[in-house]
């Protein structure tokens, strides 16, 4: 009969569909468990750390099918932990690279600098983290650009992640001319991050005279807002202090430069010598 | 103005505008509160609209679901006592469609201006709406449409008199009651020591014959992991 059929050794045809049908009902039994598993606990686990326990209970289902399935086949497991170990080393001397990003790659789950939905700026990338895989992380550019960036180099490189923190600071420096009020300025700006909803209250933003500088008086302005809101914030807070303090007589001067030329002083002295000359009283002649 | 109402309908108050109306065959909601409108067309003919008073940490944006209440004096608390104080807090309106078979958040503003701060610092600590209060002794006069009181029980378990600056809670839990010209919420403190308390809410109206608010995270289903918070940054 054709199932009785020997492929190699003692292993039959039908000892070959066994093992197909095993690995198809489990990846059709992963499946069903990982869609249940992103169903349930879609509300109460995040996005990044639910796609870790999709990907464990998937590998875990496969594995389990792989291992059921090798003494069918004829391999006996014992044989095959010596065989991997050693395999393990050539092959881990041979791909030093894969090894690394996988390393990296467990280190950046279980560290969790980053995860999905956090914008960050690793190395010269900056971006949303879409996926953080075994091997690699996929990171959207804001201009939308697909990046998939090496465990590897992720985890060596030097990591800004935006949104870490629950606020951050940002700041601006508010130049005005020497002839405007610096309280009056420190003043309106005041009143116009208090509207805003989103500057924090605590810490208090920070507002003052800074420096003295070559065409302006310089204002820090720092401000405190949420860091999933800071962006919209800072965009539309810069333009608002702006006009208000024009709206307010208080101007953002240009650089400029006050110029003396050496005849045009010389013209002055003379003048003011022309100044000093007396001038005779007339006397009134009735 | 709170309360729940059949189809059409068209309330009016103050510079709140809502209503129901049904113009070319489909029912139209409308809301105006100064410049912010809202337009929604409603298909539906066994509905009931109901406006009521909501946790007020949705708006300007869903930030967080914290809320604080920055005392506008300090209250000092005698060790091993409990002790009741009235504090104002901000009130949102929610604007909900109900049907038989389900209940749908239309539509929320918040009559009040809105402000957020930072409890604890960046790193580790929550953002929260903002809210400042006097201290009351006994329940204040409000504008049900803006602000709410709530009666806080601060109970002292350490041994020491403890300063108490702050309260912050987490609005996800929020028990809000009302009726046509008040709106309440009771909270429970509970000093563990001078620097750490821990906040609820206890569901139970402060007058007789209040109604109690569809909350907002019951209504959008949203799962609620735990509804005590921790003050571990200081009172």
């Amino acid at each position: 009969m054709i199932p009785d059929i020997i492929v190699y050794g003692d292993v039959t045809l039908i000892d070959l569909l066994i093992v197909v049908l095993t690995i198809v009902v489990a990846v059709i039994i992963a499946k069903i468990v990982t869609l249940n598993l992103r169903k349930t606990l879609s509300d109460k686990v995040r996005k990044d750390e639910l796609e870790i326990i999709v990907r464990i209970a998937y590998a875990v289902i496969i594995g389990i099918a792989i291992i059921s399935v090798l003494p069918i086949l004829g391999m006996n497991l014992s044989g095959l932990l010596v065989a991997g170990g050693i395999a393990g080393i050539v092959i881990g001397f041979a791909s030093q690279s894969v090894v690394s990003n996988l390393i990296s790659g467990l280190f950046l789950m279980t560290e969790r600098p980053i995860k999905i939905g956090d914008a960050v700026k690793v190395g010269d990338i900056t971006g949303v983290v879409e996926d953080i895989h075994v091997m690699s992380t996929i990171v959207r550019t804001f201009d939308g650009v697909y990046v998939r960036m090496p465990n590897e180099s992720v985890f060596t490189s030097s990591i800004l992640n935006y949104l870490a923190n629950v606020a951050r600071r940002f700041e601006y420096v508010v130049g005005i001319r020497y002839s405007d009020d610096a309280e009056k300025a420190i003043r309106i700006i005041k009143e116009i991050i208090d509207e805003h909803p989103l500057t924090l209250v605590n810490p208090e933003a920070q507002i003052f005279v800074d420096n003295l500088g070559d065409n302006s008086v310089n204002i820090i302005v720092r401000i405190w807002a949420p860091s999933t809101h800071w962006y919209p914030v800072k965009m539309e807070l810069l333009w608002k202090i702006k006009k208000t303090l024009e709206e307010n007589g208080i101007e953002i001067p240009f650089p400029q430069r006050t110029l003396w030329f050496g005849k045009e002083e010389k013209k002055v002295e003379e003048v003011k010598e022309l100044a000093e000359v007396e001038i005779p009283e007339i006397e009134d002649q009735d | 103005m709170y309360g729940s109402y059949d189809f059409p309908v068209k309330i009016e108050l103050n510079e709140i505008l809502i209503s129901v109306e049904k113009e070319n065959g489909n029912l139209i909601y409308r809301r105006k509160f100064g410049d912010d409108e809202v337009e929604k067309i409603l298909l539906a003919e066994d509905a009931k609209l109901i406006v009521n008073p909501v946790e007020p940490v949705n708006k300007p944006v869903e930030v967080t679901s914290f809320l604080q209440i920055e005392f506008s004096r300090s209250v000092v608390v005698e060790p091993k006592s409990t002790r009741h104080i009235y504090l104002k807090f901000p009130v949102e309106i929610g604007v909900i469609v109900s049907s038989p078979a389900d209940i749908e958040v239309l539509d929320i503003f918040a009559p009040v201006k809105p402000k957020y701060t930072l409890y604890g610092d960046p790193r580790n600590g929550i953002i929260c709406k903002y809210w400042k209060s006097n201290i009351f002794s006994s329940i204040p006069g409000i504008d049900p449409l803006k602000e709410g009181v709530m009666e806080l029980t601060i109970k002292n378990k350490v041994n020491e008199w403890v300063t108490i600056t702050r309260a912050v809670f987490n609005g996800v839990e929020m028990k809000i009651y009302y009726s046509e010209d008040f709106v309440s919420m009771k909270a429970l403190m509970d000093v563990s020591s001078k620097t750490v308390a821990e906040t609820d809410f206890i569901d139970a109206p402060l007058k007789a014959g209040m109604k109690k608010s569809i909350e907002i995270y019951t209504a959008r289903k949203i799962p609620i992991v735990g509804k005590k918070l921790e003050m571990e940054w200081g009172l």
